[in-house]
């Protein structure tokens, strides 16, 4: 019964989740729509963090590069938004990869302070335009709206649906890789990477796989993020944000979906709805962060124990 | 498989072998043979080098002379997870299960080579993916009967007994399907009744046709299963030949019980 529930609750909610523009206000669409592609980073987060066990204090980055991807395709070249998604994750997953190649040897802590680098890089690459088409600090404006046939899709409560839609394609995949060898294998990598590469793990292939997918996926979030905001710039992905993300999993629950969920209901939506309380928000997080980490180092959701 | 047909001599030959730590010799100028179907015992004082044989076989270090064949092919470069993929497979001396994961999905590890999904079908849970699972799974299960550990498959392994633990780690690894399967000091931790089941299901894997190689220090195994012992100290060969005439050779006792010499010294 118990179980029942468990497995339902999830589908459920996000079935019930199709219902929010026809049911909240604007502020709340706006507020969803944005708390659907923080999830989505915030999985992908977890892919590499939770999952593989490879802390990665740089994820931002390629949530970055797939919405400047997205930006500078949509603004100067007028692809259609729903066209820009392939390219960008194809080069979010390309940087993640081709970045995690030599850094993956790395392990624990002097991972965490190379992808700070990276992170820094991209920042000040964005910011003085370093490859000329970036926009500076400004960034890209007029991105546009995503269509389907033909129809933009303007509406607010459209955008949103399909930043819900996908949400729900990521859960799945998410899903699918707890009942497979690629979920098993990073973790595997997670716990004992001598005991795994003597069972015939590449260890570095899977390390660095698991990279480009959470880069890839975070790249896609990035389209609809452009187009959500219809502004890119450097501001929404510095250095900060990746260690919000880094905490959302932490704090959350690693390898937990419902864990990283709830993180990012706290990190990212709970201090919009208390926006007039806003200079007391870090402080109020910094708090919880600690009082979390000390009393529940698991997370607040952690990962059950079950296997079928 | 024509390469497995001609192949003739010994499964696995160290050749003159031998490893430095920086001024330390760890290993030196070491030269044994296992034979297809033998149990092969390296045995010898604590800070002999054993468990940094083993760690050059299995490609964790690499030999700094010397040169380790597998069916005649040098394997002495080739990282641990190429050497798994020969059919070398190994278990550690400190028991290394994943933690936080069942017994089952330890054992599933064991089965990563035999396993073809791609990194896509796992994501999108095709239905030749599923299929593969659902073998895998029970695949797993009957190995799991057979080591009698069926009843505790969906328990979180480290959080079993000692020598249950050392049967999930056995289980793990024969799920990698070994052609030479090498334990390090399988019956460490052990009671006298786990060990004496030790023996018989060592007995029994070289019998379903694994090769074996293992470091012990448990002399009642040692002496029970193996069909020839090397014995090792200070990182070189003193002795090698079947258990009784090892047993009664002069250096051997020397290097255990240490000579008389050492005794007045002490």
């Amino acid at each position: 019964m118990k179980e029942q529930i468990y497995r339902w609750a999830g589908p459920s909610l996000w079935v019930l989740g199709l219902g929010v523009p026809f049911a909240l206000s604007a502020n709340w669409i706006s507020i969803l729509a944005l708390f659907a592609i923080y999830a989505v980073v915030a999985l992908s987060q977890d892919i590499v963090l939770g999952r593989a066990g490879m802390f990665d204090m740089g994820h931002a980055v390629y949530f970055g590069v797939g919405a400047y991807t997205t930006a500078i395709l949509n603004v100067t070249y007028g692809w259609p938004i729903f066209w820009t998604m392939i390219p960008a994750i194809i080069a979010a997953a390309l940087v993640g990869g081709i970045l995690a190649a030599p850094l993956v040897k790395l392990r624990g802590d002097y991972l965490l302070v190379a992808t700070i680098g990276v992170s820094q890089i991209f920042h000040l690459a964005m910011v003085n335009n370093t490859a000329g088409v970036t926009g500076g600090p400004d960034g890209i404006f007029g991105v546009g709206v995503p269509s389907i046939f033909g129809h933009q899709l303007i509406s607010q409560g459209n955008e949103y649906l399909v930043d819900w839609g996908l949400l729900g394609i990521v859960l799945l995949l998410m899903k699918n890789l707890e009942h497979s060898r690629l979920g098993r294998v990073f973790r595997y990598l997670k716990e004992d990477e001598l005991a795994a590469t003597t069972l015939g793990v590449n260890a570095r292939y899977y390390k660095i796989l698991a990279f480009a997918l959470g880069a890839g996926i975070a790249g896609a979030a990035g389209t609809l993020f452009a187009s959500q905001l219809a502004v890119v710039s450097p501001g929404a992905f510095v250095f900060t944000e990746s260690v919000t993300l880094f905490a959302i999993v932490l704090v959350g629950g690693q390898a937990s979906i419902p864990g990283v969920l709830l993180g990012t209901v706290l990190m990212f939506v709970v201090p919009q709805v208390f926006r007039e309380l806003a200079q007391y928000r870090y402080f109020a997080f910094g708090i919880g962060m600690i009082v979390v980490m000390v009393v529940r180092p698991q997370g607040i959701w952690p990962r059950r124990r079950r296997m079928g | 498989m024509s390469q497995e047909m001609s192949h003739t001599g010994p499964l696995l030959k160290l050749d003159n072998v031998g490893i430095s730590f920086g001024g330390l010799r760890a290993v030196d100028q070491l030269d044994f043979a296992v034979e297809k179907g033998h149990i092969v015992g390296l045995i010898g004082p604590n800070g002999a080098g054993k468990t940094t044989v083993f760690n050059m076989i299995t490609g964790v270090y690499k030999p700094t002379d010397g040169a380790i064949l597998w069916k005649d092919r040098d394997i002495g470069a080739l990282p641990p997870y190429k050497v798994a993929q020969c059919g070398i497979l190994r278990t550690f001396q400190t028991i290394r299960l994943f933690s936080g994961m069942t017994v089952l999905e330890n054992v599933l590890a064991g089965q990563h080579m035999q396993t073809r999904q791609a990194w896509w079908a796992s994501l999108l849970s095709t239905p030749g993916q599923r299929r593969e699972e659902r073998d895998l799974r029970e695949r797993c299960m009957a190995i799991l009967d057979r080591l009698n550990l069926a009843d505790v498959a969906h328990e979180p392994a480290t959080s079993l007994p000692y020598g249950v633990q050392r049967r999930v780690e056995l289980a793990r690894t024969l799920a990698a399907s070994p052609e030479l399967l090498i334990l390090d000091e399988p019956a460490a931790g052990l009671n006298d009744q786990e060990s004496a089941e030790l023996n018989t299901q060592i007995r029994e894997i070289r019998d379903s046709g694994v090769t074996i190689l293992l470091v012990e220090h448990d002399m009642n195994v040692v002496m029970n299963v193996t069909d020839r012992i090397v014995v090792i100290n200070f990182g070189r060969k003193i002795a090698e030949g079947e258990p009784l005439s090892v047993r009664n050779d002069p250096q051997v006792i020397e290097a255990y019980l240490g000579s008389d010499e050492d005794e007045d010294v002490a």
